[in-house]
């Protein structure tokens, strides 16, 4: 069942199924809207970051609960659920891996569990980096091992960014449900998450270095 | 005689609602009036009410600056910094218990209580007293208007517990909490308001008396958004004033024994004298530390020099910018991304602290606002929002720590990360692992740690009504909501049936809803026979005044009032004068305006001559 396009009130077009902008009712949508719907955006990889910002600030600005604390149980009760919703769909578009993640699952790809590779060329190169983590992670702050991390900081950042430009290229134009590419789409990503897990870890090695006294 | 009532000046532009700043040391209030945030000033200067409670033997318990003079006469009845034992158990404030004089224990339900005169309170209870006298100074001091709804901020860094317990508080005091609202942002919102502060990127570095925060935000267009928030909920001046203690414990020991060393007087006043020489120190390059416990036979004094304090806070302070550290990483910003810096808490009044601050962000920061009162400014500021005031202003915070659960093995599967805006929600799937079986347990928790241990428990959630069916099939979503106060709620339904399941919550270191209530129930109790004991305190006073009054003006009126009109004003001065003396609330009211319509005849004429008087120049027995 589509989403309803026009609000039950005034009439207008809805810009996001939780509220109209703009006569300020509050709205229970019928089912789960997915994040795209959430901010009234087509379902595809490309998202403009400023746009999404935009539209953050002008939905919450009609649904943040703060603004309905003088209201009706259900009103504050639409206001708490639809931006908690609002908040959830804006943490998956904002953010590039989760937004590819949610993509190719809605379009029927392969999840995780179901395809676990990564690329062959990349499997050697978290060879090398890993062991260096490894010998810095057991080195002292201020050792030799150490002075590497920031360069490899760097590497591994400049690497993550090409992995998701090829993603980006992958999914433009939007494949067809089930298209073979997504399983490609899916080990780059696969090879993304242990590129964000591996600089979670340099990030935590630089503040205790740092925190060293 | 009667009384002649002057009508108050009422503000009609103040809002019914306050917001008030629960600190470890102090406590304020601020309203909104002539459209804008002003702090509550009882007694017509000071704002700072000290969050000190002293039980005396018998009576009431005093709250603020009288209950802090009790401290080193009194020290195992004055029971101060609760702050920190909000939403805690005795394992995390082990380090701190031997700086406490007063007896702390742990119940087998997990909840803190403190033993006074016999009596246990929880921490709830006690920061509830200091929110009634909070509240009622601030309703006194607005001539009399009861205002039932407040903002009560908290730091960033509370986590779902200690933010229970406030709300709890709360609701004991009697107020109505419209939001527990971050203090770091509501520092953010005053200076919004002010304009002092240009917006974009503003690093909020909030160091109080117990606690450090450290948020950073984007304030833009009149949204503030909170990027990401850290801090240490055990880390603030109290530390600080115990470095200093260090000194005094380590000279003394050479001449007293442990046991008087660790006397609670003693403790005390090396504890009160600390804060004065810190205090001190701010303003002057080298303070006296001194203090005398007469009964004690102990008489100390010695000089520090700021140098000697600085080198002693050092490391923590030091710890505050690890803090800095990782908020920056998580906001994903560098210090040269910072606009502004805003300085909030008394204890960054010490220069050390402020040329750190200056040192590590790279710019001076803002300190045009009291750090003391800032944060209560923006509690009213928030107030206004929320009572409709208006939605010029969005405030958009995050919750401070990664909720998960805990898993088969002990790990900890992340259900909601830090730093995520709120309010915010996950679902997470279950099913059964026997046939039939009907109820699911889990354990919350909150932190960074991998292992469910390591982080801080909410407690055991036990879901209720999953429809009877074979191990696995039943599919249950769990939805996990943290609301704009930053407290979770949890809610369950099988999916296959659409049926709500049951949850019941048995929180760690909190009260129950039961609980509450039946604290509420008791207090409501106690509250009758305490306000009936003030109220017959206030009639005794007033009867004496109008006593007073009549036979002063008796002797020139006599010989004016009609025969009929003395005898009622004789009978009514003999009953007063009879009932003075029983503490019957009832009997002294009636008395009283008995009273009161007996010398009306006298007040009218009295007004009368003098108005006469005034008007012709003749004496008032010329009339």
């Amino acid at each position: 069942m589509p989403p309803r396009t026009s609000c039950p009130r005034c009439g207008a077009p809805l810009e996001t199924p939780f509220c109209c902008v703009g006569c300020g009712r509050l709205l229970r949508p019928e089912r789960d809207p997915t994040p795209f719907e959430a901010f009234g955006l087509e379902p595809r990889y490309g998202v403009d970051a400023a746009e999404l910002e935009l539209r953050l600030l002008r939905f919450s600005r009609s649904l943040h609960p703060d603004f309905f604390a003088t209201a009706g149980v259900e009103e504050r009760a639409l206001a708490e659920e639809g931006s908690a919703a609002l908040n959830a769909a804006y943490e998956i578009l904002a953010d590039d891996f989760r937004r590819a993640d949610w993509l190719v699952a809605a379009l029927d790809g392969p999840s995780e569990s179901d395809e676990k590779e990564m690329p062959r060329e990349f499997l050697l190169e978290v060879l090398e980096w890993s062991e260096e983590i490894e010998a810095a992670r057991e080195a002292r702050p201020g050792a030799p091992e150490r002075a590497r991390l920031p360069a490899l900081a760097a590497a591994l950042r400049s690497r993550r960014a090409e992995c998701m430009r090829g993603v980006a290229g992958l999914l433009a134009p939007r494949p067809e449900r089930g298209a073979p590419v997504l399983a490609e789409v899916r080990r780059i990503l696969n090879a993304v998450r242990y590129l964000d897990r591996a600089l979670r870890e340099l990030e935590v090695l630089r503040l205790e270095q740092a925190a060293a006294r | 005689m009667g009384y002649i009532e002057l009508d108050v000046l009422n503000d009609t532009d103040a809002a019914l609602v306050m917001g008030i700043d629960l600190g470890t040391t102090n406590s304020l209030a601020a309203t909104w009036q002539s459209g804008r945030p002003v702090v509550v000033r009882p007694d017509g200067r000071t704002a700072k009410i000290p969050s000190v409670i002293h039980f005396p033997r018998d009576g009431q318990p005093l709250v603020g600056q009288q209950a802090r003079e009790q401290a080193v006469v009194d020290p195992s009845h004055t029971i101060f910094s609760v702050k920190r034992l909000m939403g805690r158990g005795l394992a995390d404030i082990a380090a701190e218990l031997p700086a406490f004089p007063f007896p702390i224990g742990e119940n087998e339900r997990g909840l803190l209580e403190i033993d006074v005169h016999g009596r246990k309170y929880t921490p709830q209870e006690l920061s509830s007293l200091i929110l009634m006298r909070v509240h009622d100074l601030a309703c006194r001091a607005l001539g009399g208007t009861e205002i039932a709804k407040a903002v009560i901020t908290v730091p960033a860094y509370f986590d779902d517990a200690q933010r229970q317990a406030t709300r709890d508080a709360a609701r004991l005091a009697g107020i109505d909490v419209m939001r527990i609202i971050n203090e770091p942002t509501a520092a953010a919102l005053a200076y919004g308001l002010d304009r002092s502060c240009e917006g974009g990127t503003v690093v909020v570095y909030d160091l109080g008396g117990g606690t450090f925060d450290v948020s950073i935000l984007s304030i833009e267009k009149g949204v503030f958004r909170v990027l990401s928030t850290a801090g240490d909920t055990h880390l603030g001046g109290d530390d600080l004033d115990r470095s200093l203690v260090e000194i005094i414990s380590a000279e003394l020991g050479g001449t007293l024994a442990a046991e008087e060393l660790a006397d609670p007087a003693l403790l005390q006043a090396a504890r009160l004298a600390a804060e004065r020489c810190k205090i001190e120190l701010s303003a002057h390059p080298e303070a006296e530390l001194s203090f005398v416990v007469p009964h004690k036979g102990v008489h100390y004094r010695r000089n520090v020099t700021r140098e000697e304090l600085e080198q002693r806070i050092a490391p923590f302070i030091e710890r505050t910018f690890d803090a800095c550290r990782l908020a920056l990483s998580d906001a994903g910003l560098e210090t040269g991304d910072v606009d502004e810096v805003v300085l909030v808490g008394g204890s960054t009044r010490i220069p050390a602290v402020r040329e750190r601050v200056e040192e590590f962000f790279g710019r001076p920061p803002h300190m045009e606002l009291n750090p003391d009162e800032v944060v209560a400014l923006g509690a009213a500021v928030q107030a206004r929002i929320l009572a409709g005031g208006s939605r010029d202003l969005l405030l958009l915070d995050v919750t401070p720590l990664s909720l998960g659960m805990e898993t088969m093995g002990g790990a900890v599967s992340k259900i909601i990360a830090r730093n995520s805006t709120v309010p915010c929600q996950a679902t997470e799937g279950f099913t059964t692992y026997v046939d039939n079986q009907t109820g699911l347990d889990f354990n919350v928790v909150q932190g960074e740690r991998e292992l469910a241990q390591d982080c801080r428990s909410l407690g055991r959630f036990q879901l209720t009504g999953i429809p009877p069916m074979p191990a696995g099939m039943p599919r249950v979503a769990v939805r996990f909501h943290v609301d704009a106060d930053g407290v979770l709620t949890v809610s369950a339904r099988e999916q296959s049936t659409g049926k709500t399941a049951g949850i019941e919550v048995r929180p760690m270191h909190g009260l129950t809803d039961e609980e509450v209530e039946s604290m509420l129930q008791a207090s409501i109790e106690h509250a009758r026979e305490d306000f009936d004991a003030s109220r017959v305190a206030n009639l005794e006073t007033e009867i004496g005044i109008m006593l007073r009054a009549t036979e002063k003006s008796m002797p020139a009126a006599r010989e004016h009032l009609d025969p009929e009109t003395l005898a009622d004003l004789e009978d009514a001065t003999r009953a007063v004068r009879a009932a003075l003396g029983g503490k019957d609330v009832h009997t002294l009211q009636k008395v009283r305006d008995d009273f009161e319509r007996a010398t009306l005849p006298l007040a009218a004429l009295l007004m009368d001559g003098v108005a006469k008087a005034a008007l012709s120049g003749k004496r008032l027995d010329e009339v």
